[in-house]
C-alpha cells in the first residue's frame, strides 16, 4: 500500500472541519489560549469571531471557563497543546469537566513526540494515561486528514467530554475523504495472518512500514487502527489477535498506563495464550531533536517496531 | 419598602441562615463553618433579595446565577437554599453522608440549585466567566455572582480569570470578596499577604465597591450598585469577621474546618438564637 504524504497536519485538518461545521452548527464556542495560529483554530476564530474567545496564555482558567460555558448547556472546544491542556489544566478537566459530564471537547495539538523538535516541555507523552484514566472522558488520536475531521464529528456526536489528540507535523494521507469514523471504532489498514500491530496516530505509518519490513523477513503482520483509544475496539482486537496469536502494541507514550496496559489486561481477561509486547516510551522523556532521530533514539522507528515483531513471531510455538 | 426596613426583615433570615449552617456542620461532624459563617449576610442578601431565582422552576432559563467559588463554605449556600425553597430543610442534616445531595463541596446536577461544581479554589470565578459569556451569547439579561474568599485570591487562576472579565467588559458579572482576613493556616497577610485587594481590581480594569458584609441595609445597596455598573465587571469587596455571629468562632483561625463539640454547639445555638428555645 502506497501511503500519500500529506499537505496538512491533524492539527489543521481537524480545525478546518470545526470551522466547515460552524456554519451548520450555530451553536457551540471555540476557546483558545494564544495558540490559534498553531492550532489553527484562527479558521474558526475568522469565520465566527463572535463564539471564539482567546483567554490568553492561561491554561487553567481558559479551561475552567469552557466549564462554566458548557454548564449553560453550550459545547465549548478548547484549542492547545497537549502538555498544558492535559497536565497544567488536569484538575480543572477532571473536577469540573470530567465530574458533571459535560460538553467540553478538547483539541488537543502536539501529541506524544510529534513536537520533537520542540522538546520535552512540549511533547505530551503522558497525555493519554492523564485522560483515559478520568471517568466520563472518551478518548481519540486520528491519523490522517479524514480520521482528524471525523474526530470532529464524533466529538459532537458523543454526549460528555472527548478528549482528540493530534500531531504537530503532516505525515501522511491514509483513508477516503468519504471513510467512516465512529466512537469505539477501528481499521484495518493491512490484512495480515503472522502478527497484528496495533497503534494510533503516527504510529499506524511506523507500523504499515514496519510490516513492509517484515514482508521481505516472511512475516505477514496485520495493522490496527486504534483511533478510538477509549473506549478502544475491544472485539476487533480479540478477532485479529485470535487469529495471529501475536500482539505489538505500538504508542508515541509512556509505555507505562497507555493503551498497552488496558490491551494486555483484556487479553489476561479473555485467558489469551498470544504472545505480547508493547513498545512505548521505556520509563524516560525523550529529548529535541528531529521527528524521525527521536522515534528511532527511543525505540519507536518501524525498524525497532519490525525487530520486536520478529521477536514475538519466533517465540509464537514455544510453551 | 425602603432598603432600611428591608433589611430588618433579612436579619433574622441571616440569623437563621447561621443557625442551620452550626447544626449540619454539628450533625456532619465535619465541614466549615468560620467561612460560611463570614458569608451569611452577603448570601441572604443574594437569596433573599437580589438574585431573580424561582425555586419552583430552578432550571428557568432567565434565572440569575451564583457560583460559590470558595466552595467549602458549601453549608452557607445549602442552608439559603433549603430556605429559600430548593429542597426540604430536613435535608440539610444529611451534609456529607453517603449517598446525600449535599456533597462536601457543591456539585452541579445533584442539588436544585447549585450551577457550578466548586471546591477546589480559584476556579470558580473562572466559571463564572464562562457563564457571563454564555449569557452575553445568548443575549441574557441574567446576572452571574461568584463569592470568593480573600485566601482564594492566592490562586493565580482567579487573576486570570479577572483578565479575562475585564477584556469581555462582562458586565453582567459581579464578584464579591469575603474579606475576613483569615485562612486556613492563619493570617492573610502572613501566609500571603495580598496587599489592596480593591486596587488589585481595579488594576485588572473592575470596577470596585466596597462595603461591611455584615451590614445587611450596606450590602444591600451595594450589591444593588454593583449589579449597575456597565461597561466592566464588577467586584464588591465585603469586610467581614470569620465565624461572625458565634463569640467564639469569631476571629479564630482553629474554625476554619473544624466541627462544633456538642457543648459548643449548644452555646453557639444558644446564641444564634438569643437564648430562645429554637425550634428546628
Amino acid at each position: 500500500m502506497e501511503l500519500v504524504k500529506a499537505k496538512v497536519p491533524t492539527r489543521r485538518a481537524f480545525s478546518e472541519r470545526l470551522s466547515e461545521l460552524g456554519d451548520r452548527d450555530s451553536g457551540f464556542a471555540v476557546f483558545e489560549s494564544d495558540i490559534g495560529r498553531s492550532t489553527y483554530s484562527y479558521l474558526f476564530g475568522d469565520r465566527f469571531p463572535g463564539r471564539y474567545f482567546n483567554m490568553g496564555i492561561a491554561e487553567v482558567s481558559t479551561m475552567a471557563a469552557a466549564a462554566g460555558m458548557a454548564a449553560c448547556g453550550r459545547t465549548v472546544f478548547v484549542c492547545g497543546y497537549g502538555v498544558f491542556l492535559t497536565m497544567r489544566a488536569v484538575e480543572v478537566v477532571r473536577s469540573f469537566i470530567c465530574y458533571p459530564n459535560l460538553d467540553v471537547k478538547i483539541m488537543s495539538s502536539h501529541g506524544g513526540v510529534t513536537a520533537a523538535i520542540d522538546g520535552v516541555t512540549h511533547q505530551a507523552t503522558e497525555d493519554i494515561a492523564f485522560m483515559t484514566t478520568l471517568p466520563n472522558m472518551k478518548v481519540l488520536c486520528p491519523s490522517d486528514s479524514a480520521s482528524a475531521r471525523g474526530s470532529v464529528e464524533i466529538a459532537l456526536a458523543t454526549r460528555g467530554p472527548v478528549f482528540t489528540r493530534l500531531m504537530r507535523d503532516p505525515l501522511y494521507e491514509l483513508y477516503d475523504a468519504g471513510e467512516r469514523f465512529e466512537l469505539g471504532g477501528s481499521k484495518r489498514p493491512r490484512r495480515g495472518s503472522d502478527l497484528t500491530i496495533a497503534a494510533y496516530g503516527d504510529m499506524v505509518f511506523q507500523a504499515l512500514e514496519a510490516a513492509r519490513l517484515l514482508e521481505s523477513r516472511g512475516v505477514d503482520a496485520e495493522v490496527l487502527d486504534l483511533y478510538s483509544i477509549k473506549p478502544f475496539d475491544r472485539e476487533a482486537l480479540l478477532a485479529s489477535v485470535g487469529k495471529t496469536g501475536a500482539l505489538l502494541v505500538v504508542e508515541n507514550h509512556q509505555r507505562r498506563n497507555g493503551l498497552a496496559y488496558e490491551i494486555g489486561m483484556a487479553l489476561l481477561k479473555e485467558r489469551s495464550t498470544a504472545r505480547f509486547d508493547a513498545l512505548g516510551l521505556d520509563d524516560t522523556f525523550a529529548e529535541s531533536g528531529d521527528y524521525a532521530g527521536v522515534l528511532e533514539a527511543y525505540g519507536l522507528s518501524a525498524a525497532r517496531i519490525a525487530e520486536t515483531a520478529l521477536r514475538l513471531v519466533a517465540d509464537k510455538g514455544r510453551k | 419598602m425602603n432598603v432600611e426596613a428591608r433589611a430588618r426583615e433579612l436579619e433574622p433570615i441571616a440569623r437563621e441562615l447561621r443557625l442551620r449552617i452550626v447544626d449540619m456542620v454539628h450533625a456532619a461532624q465535619s465541614g466549615h463553618c468560620g467561612g460560611s459563617l463570614s458569608a451569611a449576610d452577603i448570601v441572604t442578601a443574594l437569596y433573599f433579595e437580589i438574585m431573580d431565582l424561582d425555586p419552583e422552576r430552578p432550571d428557568k432559563p432567565d434565572r440569575d446565577r451564583f457560583v460559590l467559588s470558595k466552595g467549602h463554605a458549601g453549608p452557607v449556600q445549602y442552608a439559603a437554599l433549603a430556605m429559600r425553597g430548593f429542597f426540604p430543610v430536613e435535608e440539610l442534616r444529611t451534609l456529607r453522608r453517603l449517598r446525600s445531595r449535599l456533597q462536601g463541596h457543591p456539585v452541579a446536577g445533584k442539588l436544585p440549585g447549585i450551577e457550578a461544581t466548586t471546591g477546589s479554589l480559584g476556579l470558580g470565578i473562572c466559571e463564572a466567566v464562562g457563564m457571563a459569556l454564555d449569557a452575553r451569547l445568548r443575549g441574557g439579561e441574567w446576572r452571574i455572582w461568584t463569592l470568593l474568599g480573600d485566601g482564594e485570591l492566592d490562586e493565580g487562576a482567579v487573576w486570570e480569570a479577572a483578565a479575562a472579565a475585564s477584556k469581555f467588559r462582562l458586565e453582567n458579572l459581579t464578584a464579591i470578596v469575603d474579606r475576613n482576613g483569615l485562612q486556613n493556616d492563619g493570617l492573610c497577610e502572613e501566609i500571603m499577604p495580598l496587599r489592596s485587594v480593591p486596587e488589585k481590581f481595579r488594576a485588572f480594569g473592575w470596577e470596585v465597591l466596597e462595603t461591611d458584609g455584615h451590614d445587611m441595609a450596606a450590602v444591600l445597596r451595594t450589591l444593588s450598585a454593583a449589579a449597575a455598573v456597565r461597561g466592566k465587571p464588577a467586584c464588591v469587596v465585603a469586610a467581614t469577621v470569620k465565624g461572625k455571629g458565634v463569640s467564639f468562632m469569631e476571629g479564630v483561625r482553629d474554625w476554619h474546618g473544624k466541627p462544633p463539640s456538642d457543648e459548643e454547639y449548644a452555646k453557639a445555638v444558644a446564641e444564634l438564637s438569643g437564648g430562645v428555645a429554637w425550634n428546628w
